[in-house]
């Protein structure tokens, strides 16, 4: 048995067990027959342990250095360290497929222990086997990961040094997966639920799944922008790169979809809205990857090159089309005949997921839009930030607003004390924004400051009435505690508020400056006064690293440095990043003399309040953990409310 | 019901034609080549850019000490002079091709953000290439 041997067994395998498990629950649909569906149930696990032997083989291929793997060869070196080595299925596209395909195989086992009736549980199920199937159907024909090659080289060159660069990257991509992953569950239910005309249920069913999904995706998008901060060496987060905007748009539509939910969970309104976000969130996922994958992004011409762009383009195809023809053939059934109030809970969340699809349109259209350029007129053009971020200001602050007022309005229709409410949040508003201005803040930076202490208020206003409810009623107020739902997305919301802040900041005042020092010399900058003292190299096996000794009056010692890596003719920087409540300070190595280390040119950026965005992504991973808590049978069987 | 359905749509069109012709209008960046701006000059005065093509040979001044680079950049037909302030990245050199971000100013492109072009297919230009050439291998390269 050989690793390349042992995968290509459990691809097959599990392409093998994923299409006939389709075709079981086909036919018990068809049928209303019971016995296929446990057929079908038998082959979840099968399909997920030849997924699982085949990723394990890719790492045993990794970790014994089996050159004779073209994955392997590509992507591994002899010198690569062992948590490299263990996160390189990853790095490349084969093995982020497989992954991808594995960790769709150990959600369908976790989605199919649910029991539903016979017709809905026959077509989740085959809805997540064709998912599965297409990811396994890639790997068997057009992106396998255990190609051979005739002649093994003796060694590899190696993961992309961009990846092996920050431990965070070894997280990122797997918390993505999870999330985009997690988001084929209630899609799955979604079809069910249209298919067999049950359209009410499935969104509390998978509130979970999709509560997963959402978190999983918020703390890989947080993660990556971390990466794309410590490791790209430009000071930046975020920078409306295709790569970015493609996981960012699943990420709005979710939540879209999140909250919409919300609304046919308590009302049983939106059905038609939750149809058509949960199948446009999924399907985005899959042209997120067909955009980064298919090779577009260079150019139109570049999509014929390779076999993966136009698989993923043709599942995408198929994944829309049958969720909104679907949605389309259901519509008179599903059509809301709920009222309610613009002016109410229903109508803050509804227009609040239109303001997240709408910016999922903006994100959407401005990274194709270069391709539609491209394919028509023939120039070569790019969308430049400023698009995004002028509409991306007034759409977030548009959400920020209503997050605010949102869950401070009553279902059905607003009632006269919440108007009370409102006043003063509008007062907070006007006097942060005052405030703001006054301390001679921008227009945009001092708005962002009326906003974050609206929301605040808000915040603290549901959290009195939640508290006061439960003492008028005899009850001990850290009762309100266990309202997980509540309680969990005040924190989500408070984060969310706290990184509008220091996105708003951290875009405004930005301070980049770049000098060259010789040794010795001293440079005042930012309040800082740095001293270069020389320049110093050190061979680490695999890369060689040169780093700048910097004095710093408030830091100590920083060392900037610069990676050369045997397979890159560039060096790769690696910033020294102090953080600091109110700024952070980035320090990065541009350029030294190579001869004597007589002079360096150093580059300097300060931004205000970047520690706040991690505090922020921390915080919305948390408020989602603490809301998904299970509570144990003993507590729920009490009641909400302990005497 | 058909009329609400319609003004949905209207909205919906209406909002991306703002978009694309008020916010992606002013917003989109061209890759050029040095000969397709010099054939159209007063369109892209003072707006930003982004202009490929290949360093000339003996052209390259850096002065580190006030950190500019300058130098020449060239599709084999048409030049243009480019300032740069900062650093060059690592893989700078003559001949190469580079990406450079920018606008015009004074006859003189001023560089804001500088992109060396390579790939592991990348070849190196040769003498007499025609600014499409130059132009292909420039898009082409990550």
């Amino acid at each position: 048995m050989t690793p390349a041997l042992l995968g290509h067994l459990g691809v097959s395998l599990a392409l093998a067990f994923s299409l006939l498990g389709l075709a079981l629950a086909l036919l018990a649909y068809g049928q209303g027959d019971g016995r296929f569906l446990q057929g079908a149930r038998r082959l979840v696990l099968p399909a997920f342990l030849a997924a699982l032997a085949a990723f394990l083989a890719l790492e045993w291929a990794l970790l014994t250095h089996d050159f004779s793997l073209a994955y392997v060869a590509r992507n591994h070196s002899l010198q690569d360290p062992l948590w490299v080595t263990l996160v390189t299925p990853w790095a490349a596209l084969e093995g982020s497929i497989l992954l991808w395909g594995l960790l769709q195989t150990l959600y369908t086992l976790l989605a199919s222990r649910r029991g539903l009736d016979p017709w809905r549980a026959s077509l989740v199920l085959a809805v997540l086997f064709g998912v599965q199937a297409f990811f396994f159907g890639v790997m068997a024909t057009i992106a396998s990961p255990f190609a051979t090659l005739p002649n093994p080289p003796q060694d590899g060159v190696g993961p992309n040094p961009l990846l092996q660069n920050h431990w965070m990257m070894a997280v990122h991509p797997v918390l993505m997966y999870l999330g985009f992953v997690g988001l084929s569950v209630p899609f799955a239910y979604a079809i069910a639920a249209m298919a067999t005309r049950r359209y009410q249920t499935w969104v509390e069913e998978t509130r979970w799944w999709t509560l997963v999904a959402w978190g999983f995706l918020t703390a890989g998008k947080v993660a990556g922008m971390w990466w794309s901060y410590e490791v790209l060496g430009w000071g930046g987060y975020w920078a409306w790169d295709p790569v970015e905007n493609a996981s960012f748009v699943p990420w709005l539509l979710a939540t879209a979809f999140l909250h919409t939910a919300l609304v046919q969970k308590t009302r049983g309104a939106f059905k038609a809205w939750n149809f058509a976000f949960i199948t446009l969130a999924f399907a985005a996922t899959v042209l997120g990857t067909f955009l980064t994958r298919s090779g577009v992004i260079q150019s139109v011409h570049a999509f014929a090159e390779g076999p993966v762009g136009p698989a993923f383009l043709g599942f995408f195809l198929l994944a829309t089309s049958l969720g909104l023809g679907l949605l389309s053939r259901v519509s008179r059934e599903v059509r809301d005949v709920v009222f309610f109030h613009p002016f109410s809970r229903e109508g803050a969340l509804l227009l609040g997921a239109f303001f997240f699809a709408g910016w999922a349109l903006v994100v959407v259209l401005g990274t194709f839009y270069p391709l539609l350029v491209e394919a028509f007129a023939g120039a070569k053009v790019s969308v430049g930030a400023p698009f995004f971020n002028q509409l991306s200001a007034p759409i977030g602050a548009g959400i920020l607003l209503l997050m605010g007022v949102g869950p401070l309005l009553p279902w059905r229709r607003p009632r006269a004390e919440v108007f009370r409410n409102l006043y003063l949040l509008l007062g907070v508003l006007l006097l942060g924004t005052l405030g703001g201005l006054l301390w001679g803040y921008t227009v945009g930076a001092s708005l962002a400051v009326g906003l974050f202490l609206y929301n605040v208020a808000a915040i603290l206003l549901l959290v009195r009435e939640g508290v006061l409810a439960r003492v008028a009623a005899g009850l001990s107020p850290w009762g309100f505690l266990e309202n997980q739902r509540r309680v969990g997305s005040l924190v989500v919301h408070f984060a969310v508020a706290l990184m509008g802040l220091a996105i708003a900041f951290s875009q405004t005042y930005r301070l980049e400056s770049e000098k060259t020092l010789y040794r010795g010399q001293s440079w005042e900058v930012a309040g800082l006064r740095l001293t270069f003292q020389g320049v110093r190299a050190l061979d680490e096996g695999r890369r060689f690293a040169v780093e700048a000794l910097v004095q710093t009056n408030r830091f100590g010692e920083v060392r900037p440095r610069l990676h050369f890596y045997p397979q890159m003719n560039a060096p790769l920087p690696a910033p020294k990043v102090v953080y600091t409540p109110g700024n952070d300070y980035y320090f990065l190595l541009m350029d030294f003399d190579r001869e004597k280390g007589e002079w360096a040119s150093l580059r300097l950026i300060v931004t205000p309040l970047v520690f706040w965005m991690w505090v922020a992504g921390g915080l919305m991973a948390l408020g989602t953990l603490y809301i998904l808590w299970p509570v144990s049978r003993r507590e729920e069987a009490r009641g909400v409310s302990p005497a | 019901m058909r009329a609400k359905y319609l003004l949905g749509l209207a909205v919906i069109l209406g909002a991306l034609g703002y978009l694309i012709f008020g916010g992606l209008g002013q917003n989109l960046v061209y890759f050029l080549t040095p000969s397709e701006y010099l054939q159209d000059q007063a369109r892209y005065q003072n707006r930003p850019v982004r202009l490929g093509g290949l360093v000339k040979q003996g052209t390259v001044q850096y002065d580190k000490d006030r950190l500019e680079l300058r130098f020449v950049l060239t599709d084999g037909v048409a030049e243009v002079p480019v300032l740069h302030k900062g650093t060059p990245p690592g893989m700078f050199k003559e001949g190469q091709g580079v990406v450079v971000e920018g606008r015009f100013q004074d006859g003189v492109f001023q560089g804001t953000n500088l992109l060396v072009k390579h790939s592991e297919t990348y070849q190196a230009p040769k003498a007499g290439w025609t600014p499409e050439e130059v132009r292909k291998l420039i898009e082409e390269a990550k």
